[in-house]
């Protein structure tokens, strides 16, 4: 052995041969087999498929919310066993915010109970977050005061609290109308401007991926396999050729993978 | 055609010599105008309602007036039979539910019967906790809890006095016992499948934030299991104030000092009579009381307030 050369330092996340599997009353179902990546720091992956082909349940995994039933997942090189506040999570669902607190109140829950900060510096911090996300004149209503958008924006910001050096999103804005969906698109953007975190982000529209992503993989379904990886342009080039090509061949690739989930 | 109209209208005012048409066009538009603002000052949005309609609008009143009603008809049929042994008038029962309120002989039965009721359902309901959180942290557990609220629910907690009876004699040990009973089964299948019913993803917030099991509990499964609890805890009410009575009129008294239950049972033994419905109505007020004062409340604080309520 060479003394001298130094080891490769591990990747941000490694995901190997990662197979899921989940038992319904009458089945063992494999979800994904032997899927494999790689995120580096400050990445925007996105996870697209169509439905079915365990994008979600890739997540959930990285979160440490399903136990895998073969193949591993690092995160700095630290094996992911159950679930924490270092993977901060944003679900699709609405009702991701207690409603027994107000938005000020559910993003200092996160906090206090995260973080264990004290509540006077976590009720700062939480005010900041609120500021951040537009949503300062609104600290004090319930969550069912809210819109769609604002409850997602409100989940983003308690996220973004728990200062998790890896953001997980699952379908966020999938439940948004088309309007609120491209304003909050954008406002991600921004935000990940501000904060700097690396983020896996789960969907099934193409152009959501095209938007936000700095990589991409794309997965076929039945049982879920990596399809394919791209790299999108940098998003101020606009709806450029480049966009433009890779759509047409996430199409192609999801056109042939029809005949396989049609069924 | 009012928007074809518009823009000769607008030609003439603009010193284009457009003749008796756009000249008649303009007066068309003008007298549009004139009819719009005209309208605008028209609809009132907001008029106030007389008092009559405003009270109408009050459900309290609306029952109020109801109740009213029920007392007459009582009254004018007990003026009419003229026996004040079987039926005594409304008076002469509102009249006795005074006399039972000054003396002082009312509220001491009724002090006795929440008394004895308030340590029953702290009882069942710490029971009912405890039950429940033993079905979540085990299979056998959740197993266990379902096989006996399914069979333990079914039976009338007064079929239970006579084994009481045995067990532990006559007076308020058998009452507790049939009332705990009472509360336990139905609070324990509210707060279960309150807590079985807790959303997905409000879990997984809860397992995110690595919330320690105590904490889970008590911030996360409590607080978005709180309808179906509050639910539990108003019909556990209900079952073990109509069972505290029952029970009481059965053999519900010790050393002298009887429940409302043995109030009304005394009252008649003396031939009483308005003193019974005096009785009962002191049942029905402490019932309106409980479920429309103290839970509605309760909720108004909290789950309609986070617009939980289902």
């Amino acid at each position: 052995m060479d003394a001298t050369s130094i080891p490769e330092s591990p990747p941000f996340l490694e995901v190997r041969n990662l197979t899921l599997q989940y038992t319904t009353p009458q089945y063992l179902v494999t979800a994904t087999r032997d899927v494999g990546f790689r995120v580096a720091r400050f990445d925007r992956l996105i996870l697209l498929g169509p439905s079915g082909c365990g994008k979600s349940t890739i997540l959930k995994a990285v979160g440490g919310f399903i136990k895998p039933a073969g193949g591993e997942i690092r995160l700095q090189g630290k094996l992911v066993t159950k679930p924490g506040a270092d993977r901060g999570m944003v679900f699709q669902e609405f009702d991701q915010l207690l409603p027994w607190k107000t938005a000020l109140e559910n993003i200092v829950f996160a906090v206090t109970s995260a973080r264990r900060l004290p509540r006077r510096q976590a009720l700062e911090e939480a005010r900041e977050w609120l500021h951040k996300v537009n949503l300062t004149a609104f600290a004090n209503a319930y969550p069912h005061e809210l819109s769609g958008g604002m409850k997602q924006r409100a989940a983003i910001a308690r996220c973004l609290a728990l200062n998790s050096p890896l953001i997980l999103m699952d379908e966020p804005f999938a439940s948004l109308d088309a309007l609120s969906r491209s304003a909050m698109q954008e406002e991600l953007l921004r935000l990940w401007e501000e904060t700097r975190r690396t983020l896996i982000f789960v969907t099934h529209s193409i152009d959501e991926a095209l938007i936000l992503g700095t990589r991409i993989i794309l997965f076929s379904p039945h049982p879920g396999q990596v399809r394919a990886e791209f790299t999108p342009a940098r998003r101020n080039v606009g709806p450029g050729l480049r966009g433009y090509e890779l759509r047409e061949r996430i199409e192609h690739l999801l056109f042939q993978d029809r005949v396989d989930y049609a069924v | 055609m009012p928007f074809e109209a518009k823009r000769p209208a607008l030609r003439s005012e603009a010193g284009d010599p457009g003749g008796d048409a756009a000249a008649s066009a303009c007066a068309l538009w003008l007298n549009n105008e004139y009819t719009l603002a005209e309208a605008g000052r028209l609809p009132e949005l907001q008029v106030h309602l007389s008092l009559v309609d405003r009270l109408r609008q009050v459900t309290a009143v609306r029952k109020g007036c109801v109740v009213l009603l029920l007392a007459l008809l009582w009254q004018a049929y007990a003026v009419l039979l003229d026996n004040d042994l079987m039926f005594p008038t409304f008076s002469a029962a509102l009249l006795a539910l005074y006399d039972a309120l000054v003396q002082g002989e009312l509220l001491r039965a009724v002090g006795t019967s929440l008394r004895v009721l308030a340590a029953a359902y702290a009882v069942g309901v710490v029971a009912a906790g405890l039950l429940t959180v033993f079905a979540l942290t085990s299979r056998f557990g959740s197993d266990l809890l379902e096989t006996c609220t399914g069979m333990f629910n079914l039976l009338p907690a007064i079929a239970l006095l006579p084994l009481a009876l045995l067990w532990f004699g006559l007076g308020y040990p058998s009452i507790m016992f049939v009332i705990v009973h009472s509360v336990t089964w139905p609070m324990t299948l509210n707060i279960y499948s309150g807590f079985t019913g807790v959303s997905k993803t409000l879990r997984m917030v809860g397992r995110n934030y690595a919330l320690s099991p105590p904490a889970f509990l008590f911030k996360i499964l409590i607080p978005a299991a709180l309808p179906q609890i509050l639910t539990g805890l108003k019909v556990g009410w209900a079952f073990s104030w109509r069972t505290l009575i029952a029970s009481e009129l059965v053999f519900g008294v010790s050393s002298g000092s009887g429940g409302i239950g043995w109030f009304i049972y005394e009252k008649k033994n003396q031939l009483d009579i308005p003193s019974v419905f005096a009785g009962l109505i002191m049942i029905i007020v402490i019932g309106l009381l409980v479920e429309n004062l103290l839970f509605n409340v309760l909720e108004g604080k909290t789950i309609r307030k986070w617009g939980m309520q289902s």
